[in-house]
């Protein structure tokens, strides 16, 4: 990298116009990631983004990194491969609360067990956005949706508090409509060795109504000056609130990544010696005695 | 003397059937000698019923015999688990413990020799309490000739990590195997051959994944499934030791998914699956296909649907390799016909899969994959087709899904400068960008399915045996070749011209190598193992098949197809005054 390259958000922006509606939190996310990209000076070719499906899974379409659009759900899997085969690309998975909580909530969980490197930062509007308006898995108890026409019946999930149960080494939690603030969060996601879940609470208006900025933004608050971010027990208490919305690191661990054990795999396997030949391998199977 | 011979050892776990029979083979494979080792087991999860049957012979073998010449069974009760599998020949030398005398409808047979011999108590005799097996190895080689020296070498060298004390115990148990043997009057039952240069004695699945590593996998994604583990086990092995990775994940859906991420960034990448997982990868083969990332599958058939019989081959994922999976879908399907080929097909999906930048799935199936066999030593060696990376001039004004002549596109891995692009499963542009435009759409899959027109010039997979021209064509794949082979060698020593086409490219077919042999056969016959006749409905759909002039034959799978069983079918179409034997035990 030589100096005078200067990075700012509009390194990452592409002339690709989004398709969401307008005032759609994702908008927020968006401009916080290309801040966060900036301010980290990630290389944009050395930068994989990876989504899913839905509304907020076309976000790595509008940036000028590598990107790849997936398919429901697998986001993670994907990320993961990417991850293994090249580690030193910065890999960042996005995507909406239904594509990382139900169809793909398997790979959420085996991630964050695994710490795998990769920052997840989750879109999450209590709603599928794309199929227009079915309840989610973070859809509260009660409220009506398209596919929940006598109110949803069953209960809401915090991703927050998966996360942390998981295993996740960095859990935080943001409001798209706080740029800066989510900026902030996204540069200690990004920047976080080993997997780290950042929980983007970002408002469909279309389909949860014009007013969930203003509701929402009423709800948040900062993180209890001694927070003790080392502390399972201590940011689970920060997870299903019921009214307040607490946004800031809650979890946060240093521990070996993915990335770490696999090369410890092969120091295991190989150590310092030479790697083996065909021959080698062949001779398992050769009757040489 | 004989030419041939096919022994099956059958006991309970800890009997050490199948140890016997491995250090049997190796010794057999150390002498030059041609085997085809099969094993099976009871239903339990450890120490049930286990045989465990090697056919060895002085000239090439390409299928498990009918039928055996020899048998040791320690347990009758044992060897019942068996009975539908293990058809004792009408001439066989049935070695039995004395303690346990044969049954009627065994012993009953007049051409047989059924012998008594103290197996438990002689191993106990000479210090090998556990010995049995080994002390029956001894009577075998006594009997039928086979190399003594080598199957000493083998089992020490089989026993090397056991005490000084534990290797001894085996060799006097051996040798008191000879003794026994040779004082045995069953005739000369001895088998004949030359030592020859060893050979490899390998399983389809360490082919494949030994493929894998030579074309250049430095990743692999896979979730456990019978039959297909053992490449999973192989690469967990192997891989980290020459600088790759290896990665066990949560379901099928995820090893699919770190394949496709792993090839988008540049690094050749498989996975390996059985039937159920096939299903579960459906979706992501089709982001493989639209995304035109390469990814390699092998998927070792067993009986289906559903749970099916795990344990078992059959060939009935046929029309979900082909088809299986929605939209308009380009891919690949290589079908190995035995183990030495499993390498070959395992190296070609490969070169396939970068070449054309699409999924590749490797159809074989369990009798190939968890078989084993002998190879000659150098006979795994295949050219390596490496992926080919957009150059400077193709990055200048970069577009990842050019329109090309062929319809292949240059392709940057993320962390090249200047190759940025951002790709989609949606239908998108040249540039990758998403587009719902119907006339998108329909150029995209053109370009897409050229891949497949090129491909098909390119790789003329098939093999082809017997007389130019013949009265009867069998068309089948995979495994089936095997016995089809054996059977057309002996079809013409009876004077019948029968010959045999074997596709290895299932999709796209060789298409005019195959109507060509079409037109060089009076009729044809498909023969294959799926109750549903697979390969029947998906050739209609793809050739000529004359009608009136094609029969089939297809039955579920469970048992592996017969030498007989072909010859019979054979009959049936060509000599019409034949009576089909019933084959189903
Ligand atoms: C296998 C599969 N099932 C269903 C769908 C349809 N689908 C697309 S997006 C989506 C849900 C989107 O919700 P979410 O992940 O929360 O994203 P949002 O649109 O709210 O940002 C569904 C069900 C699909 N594309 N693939
Ligand atoms: S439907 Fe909702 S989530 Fe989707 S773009 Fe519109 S506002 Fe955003
Ligand atoms: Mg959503």
């Amino acid at each position: 990298m030589t100096t005078d390259v200067v990075y700012t958000p509009n390194t990452y922006k592409n002339d690709l116009k989004p398709v969401w509606c307008p005032g759609c939190g994702d908008f927020g996310v968006l401009n916080s990631l290309y801040r966060a990209l900036a301010d980290l000076k990630c290389e944009p070719h050395d930068t994989v983004i990876v989504s899913g499906i839905g509304c907020s899974s076309r976000l790595p379409g509008y940036v000028e990194t590598f990107g790849f659009n997936t398919l429901h759900g697998r986001a993670i899997p994907i990320a993961t491969g990417v991850k293994l085969t090249a580690p030193a690309l910065k890999v960042i998975v996005v995507g909406g609360d239904g594509d990382g909580l139900a169809i793909g909530g398997n790979h959420f969980l085996h991630a964050a067990r695994r710490n795998a490197d990769i920052s997840f930062i989750m879109m999450d509007n209590e709603i599928y956005g794309l199929t227009k308006g079915q309840a989610a898995p973070t859809t509260p108890v009660g409220d009506k949706t398209k596919s929940t026409i006598y109110g949803n019946p069953e209960a809401a999930v915090d991703p927050c508090a998966l996360a942390i149960s998981f295993g996740a080494s960095w859990v935080g939690r943001s409001f798209s409509g706080d740029v800066k603030g989510s900026t902030e969060l996204m540069k200690r996601a990004i920047d976080h060795r080993g997997f780290a879940f950042l929980n983007m609470i970002s408002p469909c208006v279309t389909w949860r109504g014009d007013d969930q900025h203003k509701q929402i933004r009423a709800r948040l608050r900062p993180l209890p000056a001694d927070h003790d971010a080392s502390s399972r027990e201590t940011a689970m208490r920060l997870t299903n609130e019921g009214g307040p919305i607490t946004v800031g690191v809650l979890y946060e661990n240093k521990q070996p990544t993915l990335v770490d054990e696999m090369l410890e795999v092969r120091w295991k396997a190989q150590g310092e010696k030479q790697p083996p030949t065909k021959a080698d391998i062949l001779q398992q199977y050769m009757p040489t005695f | 003397m004989k030419q041939q011979l096919t022994l099956s050892i059958v006991g309970s776990g800890g009997d050490g059937a199948v140890a016997a029979g491995d250090i049997l083979s190796m010794a057999c494979a150390r002498q030059g000698l041609h085997i085809i080792k099969t094993e099976a087991y009871g239903p339990q999860i450890r120490g049930g019923e286990s045989s465990c049957t090697v056919r060895m012979s002085s000239s090439p073998i390409y299928a498990q015999a009918d039928a055996i010449d020899a048998l040791v069974v320690f347990s009758w009760a044992d060897f019942a688990r068996f009975r539908n599998e293990l058809v004792i020949g009408p001439e066989a030398v049935v070695l039995h413990d004395s303690d346990d005398p044969a049954p009627d409808e065994i012993a009953s047979h007049p051409g047989r020799k059924i012998v008594g011999i103290p197996f438990a108590k002689l191993a106990k005799e000479v210090g090998a309490p556990n010995g049995k097996n080994i002390l029956s190895l001894g009577v075998v080689s006594a009997v039928f000739g086979l190399p003594a020296d080598a199957i000493r070498n083998a089992l020490k060298n089989r026993f090397k990590k056991k005490t000084a004390a534990v290797v001894e115990a085996n060799l006097k148990a051996f040798e008191a195997g000879l003794t026994a043997g040779a004082a045995l009057s069953v005739g000369d039952q001895r088998l004949q051959y030359t030592p020859g240069t060893p050979m490899l004695l390998m399983a389809g699945n360490e082919a494949s994944a030994v493929g894998a590593v030579d074309a250049g996998c430095r990743f692999f994604a896979g979730y456990p499934i019978t039959p297909s583990s053992e490449i999973l086990h192989f690469m967990s092995e192997w891989l980290p030791r020459i600088g790759g990775t290896c990665l066990q994940t949560e379901d099928e859906l995820a090893a699919i998914g770190a394949v496709v991420g792993g090839s988008f960034a540049g690094v050749k990448s498989m996975t390996s699956t059985s039937g159920p997982g096939l299903s579960l990868m459906s979706e992501m083969l089709g982001l493989s296909a639209m995304a035109e990332i390469p990814a390699v599958v092998v998927n070792v058939q067993r009986g289906g649907p559903s749970t099916g019989l795990p344990t078992k081959s059959e060939q009935s994922d046929l029309m979900h390799a082909v088809y299986g999976g929605h939209g308009d879908m380009p891919r690949a399907v290589i079908a190995p016909v035995d183990v030495e080929d499993s390498y070959h097909a395992t190296v070609e999906a490969f070169n396939i899969a970068e070449e054309f930048q699409m999924p590749v799935i490797v159809l074989t199936d369990q009798s190939i994959a968890q078989r084993r066999e002998t190879l000659a030593a150098d006979s795994l060696v295949h050219e390596v087709v490496d992926r080919r990376i957009a150059t400077p001039e193709e990055l200048n004004e970069y577009r990842r899904y050019r329109l090309t002549a062929t319809g292949v596109s240059p392709m940057a891995i993320p962390g090249m400068p200047g190759g940025m692009y951002q790709t989609n499963g949606l239908e998108h542009d040249e540039q990758g960008r998403p587009s719902s435009m119907f006339v998108m759409h329909e150029k995209m899959n053109a370009k897409r399915y050229s891949k497949l027109d090129a491909l098909a010039k390119k790789y003329r997979l098939f093999r082809r045996y017997g007389p130019e021209k013949a009265d009867l064509g069998i068309i089948c794949y995979g495994s089936s070749m095997g016995p089809v082979r054996e059977a057309l060698d002996q079809l013409a020593a009876e004077g019948l011209r029968v010959a045999a086409f074997v596709p290895r490219l299932i999709m796209p077919l060789p298409a005019a190598d195959l109507e060509k042999f079409i037109s060089d056969c009076d009729q044809i016959l498909v023969l294959e193992l799926t109750y549903a006749a697979q390969l029947y409905q998906y050739l209609r759909a793809q050739v000529d098949l004359p009608r009136g002039k094609t029969h089939k034959f297809s039955r579920s799978g469970g048992r592996s197809l017969g030498i007989n069983e072909v010859i019979e079918q054979v009959k049936r179409v060509l000599v019409p005054s034949h009576q089909v034997e019933e084959v189903l035990a």
